[in-house]
Order: structure tokens, then sequence, then C-alpha cells
């Protein structure tokens, strides 16, 4: 905002804390250490967050380079408010087990969904397989 | 506070004060003797040397003091108080060195960093650019407190914040300050990766951004932020002028003009060839042989569509004609007279509304009509009637009279011809008693093969029955006004005639069906009155009053 008043730049965001969300809906949190003309983002002493329900675990990644065109939103986070969440840690074992059971669940759910509507002559195209070419 | 309004005062405008300083770090005095020896010795950019140390060990998982990485960051808060250096200053203001440096990493922290212009490593064209320069915000010296987290930015008048979010900010500014010494909000690991992107990184990625922003007409390209600009600035100095004492001012975006590149022509052609050469440059590389499309002529479709589409293209023509004959008045001097210029835009763009490339005198009011049917063309005349001299405008009223019925019936769907009431209204006091007995004679008269008369239509209509009321009302005005109009004559009788039957008519409405006008003059009873039998009258006064009411 400094240098570029009247716009929306990241320039002040860099050495920062952020949670960064994917098209692939993966949540990255890291410190941003670089920038590009294109949002291209270099995340440094990154953790890729899963959640499930209440609970969520941490997988540390390192440095992650991030094409700008894959980022949905990102926002920094508080560091003094990070601490203070409602959610619950777990391994990362865990939280793991948790996201496959999840995914699990909800595949059964969609097959059934496919299935009634299949029974009734109806095909509904699936948004998440209209990315893939 | 005394400390701080020290550093206030030597900060100026030229003043490079290092990048955001990293949020936090713990001082320790022994630090500080080897920092003021390098001090002195420093250039404008942050030297690679100073980077932080890695060995020295920040341990990315817990949470240390990264001795290097102070060196910098002080280095940095150091490098805007120029006057003062370092470590010299603490002694003077009475504080220990560390709350000193506290201190200057939250006003590094916090001021705007102004952006050099003319930074010795950028090539020359982009010499130009960059914000203006201003003073460091004095809202940021104003307000903080030592104890005040940094950890966000302040918001200023630029920051667009939500306004749930900006409650919660002020929340927390007001509930920090009461906050226990124990407690500090600096005791987090010291960033030893920071810096990376250096200065002139940043600075490279800001100017690719501003020359993608550059633009030869920025009130047209980016009309809502110089409008909100002029708006701030207004705000501004008004506040400024009610006592506001500090003159604030806000800073702008300006973008870098660079000179384009010179246009060349990519393909070639050369004489007796049968073919084309491209050539190219770095900055323009190979351009494909262009494909030209060759306008073929367009199949003829059906005679009224295509009548339609061309009705409506001509109008959009017209109106882009209009839009810029209202943009020279909205820009140029604020007077009632136009320039020469204006007055022709003018004429020629009546010319077109009149004659629409038809040479056929009959056609020619048939164009004009096709243009009012449409709603856009009745936007368009609307807004074209104030530029028009008065004979013009007179002429146009004439027409519209003259064809009122038949407007009325198109206009059924949209019944948006009450936009045209007030510019046409204006010129109906600068019509001719002979002008208006025509007109309204034409709106007498019965058309073969009906025994309706055109009137009837138009005092169902608003717009109708208002522009029917405003010429009466002119025309006894015209009437009282000249005696020599009394003595009987053509005239005279005509008038009187007229008078009769339009009173004939409203009495003989149901008053369901009378719509309403839009105004109503007051010396149209007393007209109604002199011409027309007295039980007439009383109907009438029932029916006008009734539907006026309604």
């Amino acid at each position: 905002m400094n240098y570029m008043p009247g716009t929306a730049s990241l320039i002040e965001d860099i050495d920062k804390k952020h949670l960064v969300l994917l098209r692939d809906g993966r949540t990255l949190i890291g410190f941003l250490r670089s920038i590009d003309q294109f949002a291209n983002l270099v995340l440094h002493q990154t953790v890729e967050r899963i959640h499930v329900g209440k609970k969520y675990g941490d997988i540390p990644r390192g440095i992650f380079v991030v094409r700008g065109e894959n980022v949905v939103l990102l926002g920094e986070i508080d560091l003094e408010k990070e601490s203070d969440t409602p959610l619950q840690q777990v391994s990362i074992e865990e939280i793991l087990e948790e996201q496959r059971v999840e995914q699990q669940t909800k595949l059964e759910n969609e097959k059934i969904k496919v299935q009634a509507l299949k029974d009734r002559g109806l095909s509904i195209p699936r948004a998440d397989t209209l990315d893939e070419y | 506070m005394t400390c701080l309004e020290g550093p206030h005062s030597n900060q100026g405008p030229d003043k490079s004060c290092g990048p955001m300083a990293p949020e936090e770090e713990l001082v320790s005095s022994s630090q500080l003797e080897e920092e003021e020896e390098e001090n002195e010795e420093e250039e404008e950019d942050l030297d690679p040397d100073l980077a932080p140390d890695l060995e020295e060990g920040v341990d990315e998982e817990e949470e240390d003091l990264g001795d290097p990485a102070i060196l910098s960051a002080v280095t940095n808060t150091q490098r805007g108080l120029p006057s003062s250096p370092g470590i010299k200053a603490s002694g003077a203001l009475g504080m220990s060195p560390a709350s000193l440096h506290f201190l200057w990493q939250t006003l590094d922290y916090l001021s705007p960093v102004p952006f050099r212009p003319t930074h010795p490593s950028t090539s020359s064209p982009v010499r130009h650019f960059g914000p203006r320069l201003l003073p460091p915000d004095p809202y940021v010296f104003c307000s903080p407190p030592t104890s005040w987290s940094p950890r966000f930015s302040l918001p200023s008048h630029l920051t667009q914040l939500h306004p749930q979010h900006q409650r919660i900010l002020q929340l927390q500014q007001h509930s920090r300050t009461p906050r226990s010494p124990a407690k500090k909000p600096w005791s987090r690991q010291s960033d030893a990766y920071a810096n990376l992107m250096t200065r002139k990184e940043k600075d490279w990625v800001i100017k690719v951004q501003m020359v993608q922003l550059q633009s030869e007409k920025p009130c047209l390209d980016d009309y809502y932020y110089q409008n909100y600009y002029q708006k701030l600035e207004k705000k501004e100095a008004d506040q400024e002028l009610l006592g506001q004492r500090s003159k604030v001012e806000s800073l702008k975006l300006v973008t870098p003009y660079i000179q384009k590149a010179e246009a060349y022509e990519s393909v070639v052609r050369f004489e007796g060839s049968l073919g084309q050469v491209a050539m190219s440059t770095c900055f323009s590389p190979r351009r494909a042989i262009d494909a030209v499309p060759h306008g073929t002529p367009e199949p003829e479709i059906g005679a009224a569509s295509s009548q339609r589409l061309r009705v409506l293209s001509w109008i959009e023509k017209m109106f882009l004609q209009l839009l810029e004959i209202e943009e020279g008045k909205k820009n140029g001097p604020p007077q009632s007279c136009y320039s020469e210029q204006q007055r022709n835009q003018v004429e020629k763009l009546f010319q077109a509304l009149k004659t629409q490339e038809q040479s056929n005198l009959e056609e020619t009011a048939d164009g004009f009509l096709q243009v009012l049917s449409v709603r856009k063309g009745k936007a368009l005349v609307a807004r074209l009637l104030p530029f028009l001299p008065r004979d013009l405008a007179v002429s146009l009223l004439l027409a519209v009279i003259h064809h009122l019925p038949l407007l009325v019936k198109r206009d059924a769907a949209d019944q948006v011809l009450q936009m045209l009431f007030k510019p046409l209204g204006k010129y109906i006091s600068h019509l001719t008693f002979h002008e208006l007995l025509q007109g309204l004679q034409g709106l007498m008269l019965l058309p073969p093969g009906s025994s309706e008369r055109p009137v009837t239509v138009v005092l169902q209509n608003q717009f109708g029955i208002s522009l029917l009321y405003a010429l009466l009302s002119h025309g006894a005005k015209l009437v009282s006004l000249d005696p020599s109009l009394e003595e009987p004559s053509s005239d005279h009788t005509a008038w009187t005639d007229i008078v009769i039957l339009i009173a004939w008519e409203i009495a003989q409405m149901p008053t369901a069906s009378l719509a309403e006008p839009l105004t109503f003059p007051s010396n149209l009873l007393p007209l109604f009155c002199r011409h027309v039998d007295k039980q007439l009258v009383q109907q009438l006064e029932a029916t006008m009053q009734l539907a006026w009411i309604y």
C-alpha cells in the first residue's frame, strides 16, 4: 500500500506468516519470503495443515514455490492469535487416517447418490472432474 | 512522548528507511558495540554481507535469539535517522539502548517507506516513476504507545477495511494499551531469513507492476480510483479549512510514463513480390503474416428487421457523438455559450437526427419518428435538446406535436416519453401562436376511416396530456398578452374551436382513462370557462380535479 497507493500488493506481506489456500484444496502455512509479478510465492518453513472436523494435523514441508495461478486466497496470520484456536491439533498419522475415513464416507455417499440418480434416468456431471482435460 | 518526537523531527521526505523490519527482536547490549562500527560504512542498499549468518543458529523450531538478524534489522532502522546515528542518540534521549531499538523498530515498521525515484541501479527510462514522496504520515507518530503491537499494519485512510474489521482493530487498539509489562510482544524467534527478497528485487517487482498500469488517459482507464482520489483530496482540503491544522497529504498512485516503443510494421511488402517478408526486433518478435478480414457484403435479411437494425445502429452512432458533446461541455469552461467547434458538432448531430441519410422529405420525418420510437432514441433527443439552438429545438418540438398520437401509440410498451417532457416543455414558450395553432389543429383532424380524433389517444397518455395542457396554457397566455388576437379572425375562431373541442373530449372521457398530467397549469380552467358553457365547465372541473388527485 505504501509503495503503490490505491492498489493491492503483496510487497508488505513479505516475511510474514501466511495461510495460503490452493486450488487443489490444500492449506499451506508459511512465511512469505518472495513474490513476483505473477504472485508466485516462495513460502518458507511451510507446513501443510489438514483439517478434519475439529481436528487438524501439520505436515512440515520446508520450502514451497507456488505458482501464482494456483492460489485461491492467502491471508496473514496473527502470530499472537495463532494458538488461540478451538481446534485440536493431533498427530500426522491420526489426521491422515481421519482424512482417509472422511474421503471414504464422502465417496460412498456420492456413489449412493449417483446410483439413485441413475435409477431415475438422470446423470449429473461431477464438478471436480470437469477441470480435468 | 518525548521519545517519539525525536525521530519524528528527523524524518524528512527523502529518507529511505529500510524495508519493513522483521517483527520482533530482543536486543542485547553486546551487539550494540559491533553495530556502531558497521553504521558508518553502509551503502544505501542492504548489503548481503549483513544478511543473517545462518550458522549462528536460528533453529527453525525453537525460539532463539538470532543475533545477526538483529544486526541487519537495527541497521535498517538506523538508516532512517542519519542525523542521530545509532546508539549515540540513546544517551541524549535518556533511554536505554534496548528500549530505543524497540522504538526504532516500531517506527521503522510503521513509517511509510518512501520510494526513491532516482534509484541508481535502474535504467534511465524508468527514472520518472514512483509515488509522490511525502513526509511520513503524522498519524503514525501520534498514536502508538510503545507497548502497542506492531503486528498488524496501521490502517491508513487508503486501506479499505471492512467496517467489522475496522471495529475489531479499534477494539484491539484500545484493549492493548493496558498491557502487562511482563508479556513482551517481541518475545518470538528472531527472523533469521528476513529480507531474502532484497530491496532491489522488491523495487523490480513494483516496477513491473507499475509498467502494467500505465495509461495515456487515466481518467478513462482508471475512472473509479481517480474519482475516489479527487473526493479524498477534497475531503482533506475541507478538513484543513475546518481547522485540522496538520496538512494530511494522501499518497496517490502515479503510474510511470514510459515511452512506448515505436510501432513498426512487422510485415514488409516489397513491390512486385508475391509474398510478405516478416521483420522482427527483440522488442517485438516476429508477427505472423496478418490475416486481413475482407468485408463481405451482408446478406439481405428481412426488410423490416434490417430497417430496425439500421435505426438502432444509427442511434448508437449519434449517441457517441452526443457523448462527445457532453464531454466537451463537462471539461470545457463552465459557460453557456458554446465554442465554435461544439456548435458545429451539435449542428451535425441534429442534421444526422433529422435526415438519416434519406433525401426524401417525407421519409425524413419518418426517420425521426423511428428514432423516437426506440427508448434510447428518446433519451438521445432528451439529452440533445439542451444543446440545440432555439429554432432547431422548436422545429423538433413541432415535429413531436405533429406526430404525437403516433408516438404515444408506439410508446405503449416503454412508457418513457416522460423524459422528453421537461426538455421539450422549455421550448413551448417559444412557440408562436400560429405554430401552436397548426400543431393543435393537426391533433383535431379526424383521420379518414376513423371516428376517433387523435386527441383522444393523446389524452390517455401522461406525456400527451401534459404536453397538451402545457400547449393550451401557452396559448391562453399568448391570447391574454396580445389583445390583437382577441379580434375575430380565422386564427381566433380556430383557437376557440380547438379549446371547445378539447374541453368536450375531456368531459367525454371516463375519468379512469384520463391520464394524470405531470404539471397542471393554473390558467387552464379559466380558459375553459371563457369558451365553454357552465355545465360543461363543471363537468370538466370534476373530471380534471379527480384525475389530478389520482
